[in-house]
């Protein structure tokens, strides 16, 4: 059947009429080959702008559809929708970005309009050619994987168990809680953190659509989204062979934390050298067990009158490779500073920073706060720390002061940073994630994908994604665990439709084009020794029929016939 | 049939609409503008990645309006809500747009021909841009219907506008109506998302600094227009023809600041300042560029890198509250101690950006009222715990995504409507009221 196109150009407003000519540009594509109809109109986008569209396929009997107009990323899928529901398959459109690509990158109205003119005829020509390609939908399984069982993963599989679906924690531990299991209270309401872990724990456990596997580890994550298979390899007792088990699960949430920075790295605080050289952990930690024993102080009976805190210890320091800031440490520093205080009101208790990083709520006016209980923050990053008879002194340069300054001290408290888990790239290769430079893991888009995965179906919470507090993790595994309610509720999917086409007679099987797939779409078929491509997990980048050196892959809808019939007519 | 109610159409918003949206679920989604969008289509490049904020938000814009879950209602007021959790009644007030909006194309002859086109202070580019009574806020709006502002259109404070109304006259589509009537629409919700956002501290409040007095002391807001190759200027940074040779940035403005009553940090001013900073430098490579600071916040991803890059393009941090800025002959002179050096400094600038913080919005008392939710000591919308509950308030069945309750950056605001979605998606499915896709 020959082609009968209809090409609107849109003024998008004055977006495009005020440098490109549109009604110019409606006239010379009047004149191209197996144009049928061509105008003009002030927002192709708008209801009466789609109407028109919608009339031509139906009066004209037009059988593709050109629109001139802004970039494909805004609107293809509303004028796909149009010429859809006018009858046309909706990848007989095509996009001629003459805004974002021509009328706001140039100035001067007469080569812009010629240029317009260029790309209307080279989107007519590939119009011609273009094929219908099928919308296909895969089914969800009801259920979820949640790796990792700190509070984001519990938080996000409380969220997916409410909604009703299945929920499976997997935790390495021996038992859920992760980091926070760890601390004393929380900045700045000074809350009993293990009263609020224990509500959360209680809530997961007793649920009756989540399944905890504690002491197991993901082995093997096989599938797409909508039906994953994941191999949980469990192991209650180190004497007891590991066993292992298979779930299928509709999506998977990543939330696996972070490692605490190891002090030994920075050997000039002479942790592990000096005793009373500890990590806020480890202070956190003895201000728990003191709570726990009612009263017994956790720093000793009168010996310790001079307490320094050290704060960016492994973060903001790019000697270590840790460029990034850690988030948690100023406020944490804070509120250690506080409740030292308040074990010994006569200490006295210094802050060396950097810049003091208070920015959530009720963060700067904890800070006020300290600083009023006679906490003295230093500006000045310490060199080193030696010891000097019994005593440690902690040597800096006070940059408020501009000289040199030592501080003795009884205890130095070292605000380590944190750090991506020393297994990431693990995580990363069985899922298919991509790491970010500070070595987290990667999400979609830093500003509006900040859960999302380049793998659908595969979700970040928490600290895996960078450092975080209590409160933006739990957001954040909320956020999460939406993502995954939408395939989960919905209970299917719909999945790219223009993917890759592999002619196996062509194929010689070199592998080639699975080196260049990042979403993992293509594997060797060894008995044919062809490969095949997974239409689910392909996402139509084209990266594949770029590196087959026999040209037996072609991108759907991006066909080198196509291609060519584009650039042709623009050359 | 289960559905909930977003109030406000800003990113937090608009995600968590979407995300409720794509589950099956109905949403009205209330937004008091004549537009969605929120304050991020006013932003030029995000930090620090310097995405084009309109490119990634606009489609998702296009997403809500054409969403067949979501219905949108703009230049709308939530006034009432009674009931609970599962059955909240809500009543919504549209105010007239005087314009059908089912006639409109958007073709804009209304305000060419309005009277007063050109004399009405454009609120999309903070006062730098002017527009008619009959307008869109901006090109990429949606709906993309024109709204008649009835506090400034002559016909409706009047009841006269020359012989007869140029607008209505002009309109090819006779989508111009003065007899439109306020409406109120009942609506039926499960849940409640508040995503009402922010107001932008009124530097007016520091006078020390000179704003309103010195037309080059400009806020972070209005630098964004100007950086923006959408803004007034098409991104050239340029004020009255001045030659501009020194830039200077004043952070925490109206943040941070007692005297105030604003003790809090607004978290996003150390940032936008670093990427504004940077376009400066961009556009104007001879240009000096300083920026005064008190402690310099980049915790986020990628930011403590973007802060470091800045400081590379010779940008000036110096640390230090400005105390002043008067003014020297044709030049603004910006009075500080450095405290680093420990003494006082002077800067001469051609241009000063002040970082202004964010504030909660006016009437967050009237609809805390009308909620029953209560504001914290900032005065921002309290939420139920602020560690393990960030979005719950202590209204069951209400929750909150983005600067409603603080300040906060975009991935964070997105993670929070996302967050609310998820509660709201939660007390749906309780009640096994999914829509089947595409359904209404």
């Amino acid at each position: 059947m020959a082609a009968k196109v209809g090409v609107y150009i849109c003024h998008c407003g004055i977006n495009i009429a005020h440098t490109v000519d549109v009604e110019a540009v409606a006239q010379a594509a009047q004149d191209l080959a197996n144009v049928t109809v061509s105008r003009d109109y002030i927002y192709m986008c708008s209801d009466p702008g789609q109407q028109l569209i919608q009339d031509d396929i139906r009066e004209l009997g037009l059988n593709r559809v050109v629109v001139a107009s802004c970039s494909p990323r805004m609107h293809e899928l509303t004028f796909r929708r149009a010429v859809q529901e006018a009858g046309l398959n909706p990848y007989f459109l095509q996009i001629a970005n003459i805004r974002e690509q021509c009328s706001w990158v140039h100035g001067d109205r007469e080569s812009a309009t010629e240029k317009a003119q260029g790309i209307v005829s080279s989107a007519v020509a590939r119009a011609c050619l273009l094929q219908p390609l099928e919308e296909r939908d895969v089914e969800i399984t009801p259920a979820a994987l949640v790796i990792g069982g700190g509070i984001a993963g519990l938080q996000a599989a409380l969220d997916i168990a409410d909604a009703g679906f299945k929920a499976y924690v997997v935790e390495k531990q021996a038992t859920v809680g992760g980091h926070v299991a760890q601390l004393a209270r929380t900045f700045p309401t000074l809350d009993n953190v293990q009263t609020l872990l224990a509500e959360l724990v209680e809530r997961a456990q007793a649920h009756p659509n989540i399944d905890v596997l504690t002491n197991s580890r993901v082995l093997e994550v096989d599938g797409f989204i909508g039906s994953f298979r994941v191999q949980v390899g469990s192991q209650p007792a180190d004497s007891l062979p590991e066993t292992t088990a298979e779930l299928a699960v509709g999506a998977i949430i990543v939330a696996t934390g972070f490692d605490v920075f190891d002090a030994s790295l920075k050997p000039e605080f002479g942790y592990g050298a000096y005793e009373n050289v500890i990590t806020g952990l480890e202070l956190e930690k003895r201000l728990m067990e003191s709570e726990a024993s009612n009263g017994a102080s956790p720093l000793g009976d009168g010996a310790v009158k001079d307490v320094v805190f050290i704060q960016c210890v492994g973060s903001r320091d790019r000697t270590l490779g840790n460029a990034y800031c850690s988030r948690v440490c100023c406020m944490s520093t804070a509120k250690q500073a506080h409740l030292v205080r308040q074990e010994l009101p006569d200490a006295r208790i210094t802050v060396f920073y950097m810049d003091v990083r208070a920015f959530g709520k009720g963060f700067e006016q904890f800070y006020d706060r300290v600083r009023e209980e006679r906490v003295l923050y230093r500006r000045g990053n310490p060199s080193e720390i030696y010891k000097r008879g019994d005593r440690l002194v902690a040597r800096a340069e006070d940059t408020l002061l501009g000289k040199p300054v030592e501080v003795e001290a009884d205890l130095v408290v070292l605000a380590t940073g944190l750090v991506p888990r020393s297994d990431a790239d693990e995580i990363g290769s069985l899922l298919k994630l991509s790491r970010s430079e500070d070595g987290f893991l990667m999400e979609l888009h830093p500003k509006l994908g900040p859960v999302d995965t380049t793998t659908d179906g595969v979700f970040l919470a928490g600290c895996c994604q960078g450092p975080k507090d209590i409160t933006d993790t739990i957001a954040q595994a909320k956020a999460a665990a939406s993502s995954a309610l939408i395939p989960l509720s919905v209970g299917k999917v719909r999945v790219e439709s223009i993917t890759c086409a592999l002619d196996p007679l062509l194929c010689s099987g070199c592998g080639l084009c699975a080196e260049a797939c990042i979403y993992s779409a293509l594997a060797l078929d060894e008995r044919r020794n062809v490969m095949v491509a997974n239409q689910v997990l392909c996402k139509g980048c084209g990266a594949c029929s770029t590196a087959c050196p026999s040209g037996a892959i072609v991108l759907n809808h991006f066909t080198p016939d196509q291609i060519l019939a584009e650039v042709e007519s623009v050359v | 049939m289960g559905a909930t109610l977003v109030i406000g159409a800003g990113i937090a918003g608009m995600q968590a609409a979407l995300d409720i949206a794509d589950a099956g679920f109905k949403v009205y989604l209330v937004e008091r503008d004549p537009s969605i969008g929120g304050r991020m289509a006013q932003l030029d490049e995000t930090f620090p990645t310097l995405d084009c904020s309109s490119c990634i938000l606009t489609p998702k814009m296009v997403s809500v309006g054409g969403h067949p879950n979501i219905e949108l209602l703009t230049y709308s007021e939530v006034v009432q809500l009674e009931g609970d959790v599962g059955d909240f009644r809500v009543k919504v007030r549209r105010r007239p747009r005087y314009i059908d909006a089912d006639k409109c194309t958007a073709c804009g002859i209304c305000a060419e021909n309005c009277r007063l086109k050109g004399r009405i202070d454009s609120e999309f580019n903070v006062g730098m841009g002017k527009r008619s009574a009959a307008y869109v806020p901006f090109p990429q709006a949606v709906p993309l219907k024109y709204t008649i502002d009835s506090e400034r259109c002559l016909m409706v404070q009047r009841g006269k506008c020359g012989e007869s109304p140029p607008c209505r006259n002009a309109c090819p589509a006779g989508a111009v109506d003065f007899d439109q009537q306020e409406e109120i629409v009942d609506l039926q919700v499960d849940s409640v998302i508040v995503a009402t956002g922010f107001d932008p501290f009124d530097p007016h409040l520091k006078p020390e600094y000179g704003y309103g007095l010195y037309d080059n002391v400009i806020t972070g807001l209005q630098f964004e227009r100007l950086s923006s190759a959408s803004g007034p200027t098409y991104g050239e940074i340029k004020l009255n023809d001045r030659e501009i040779n020194d830039v200077v940035f004043i952070q925490c403005v109206g943040s941070r600041d007692r005297n105030l009553g604003n003790v809090y940090c607004s978290r996003v001013c150390c940032m936008y300042t670093a990427k504004q900073a940077h376009l400066v430098r961009e556009k104007l490579p001879d240009a000096r560029v300083t920026v005064f600071y008190m402690d310099i916040r980049a915790f986020g991803k990628g930011f403590e890198e973007f802060y470091d890059r800045v400081r590379e393009e010779r940008v000036q941090y110096r640390r230090g509250n400005p105390a002043e800025i008067h003014r020297r002959g044709d030049r603004l002179v910006v009075r500080a101690e450095d405290t680093l050096l420990g003494q006082p400094v002077e800067v001469e600038a051609d241009l000063v950006v002040l970082a202004i913080g964010l504030v909660p919005r006016a009437d967050t008392q009237a609809l805390a009222e009308l909620l029953g939710l209560s504001s914290c000591e900032d005065g921002f919308f309290q939420e139920a715990h602020p560690k393990f509950r960030p979005t719950e308030t202590d209204v069951s069945g209400v929750f909150l995504a983005g600067c409603c309750q603080g300040p906060k950056d975009i991935p964070d605001a997105v993670a929070q409507g996302k967050a609310a979605a998820a509660s709201a998606i939660v007390i749906m499915s309780r009640s096994g009221s999914a829509l089947t896709p595409g359904e209404e």
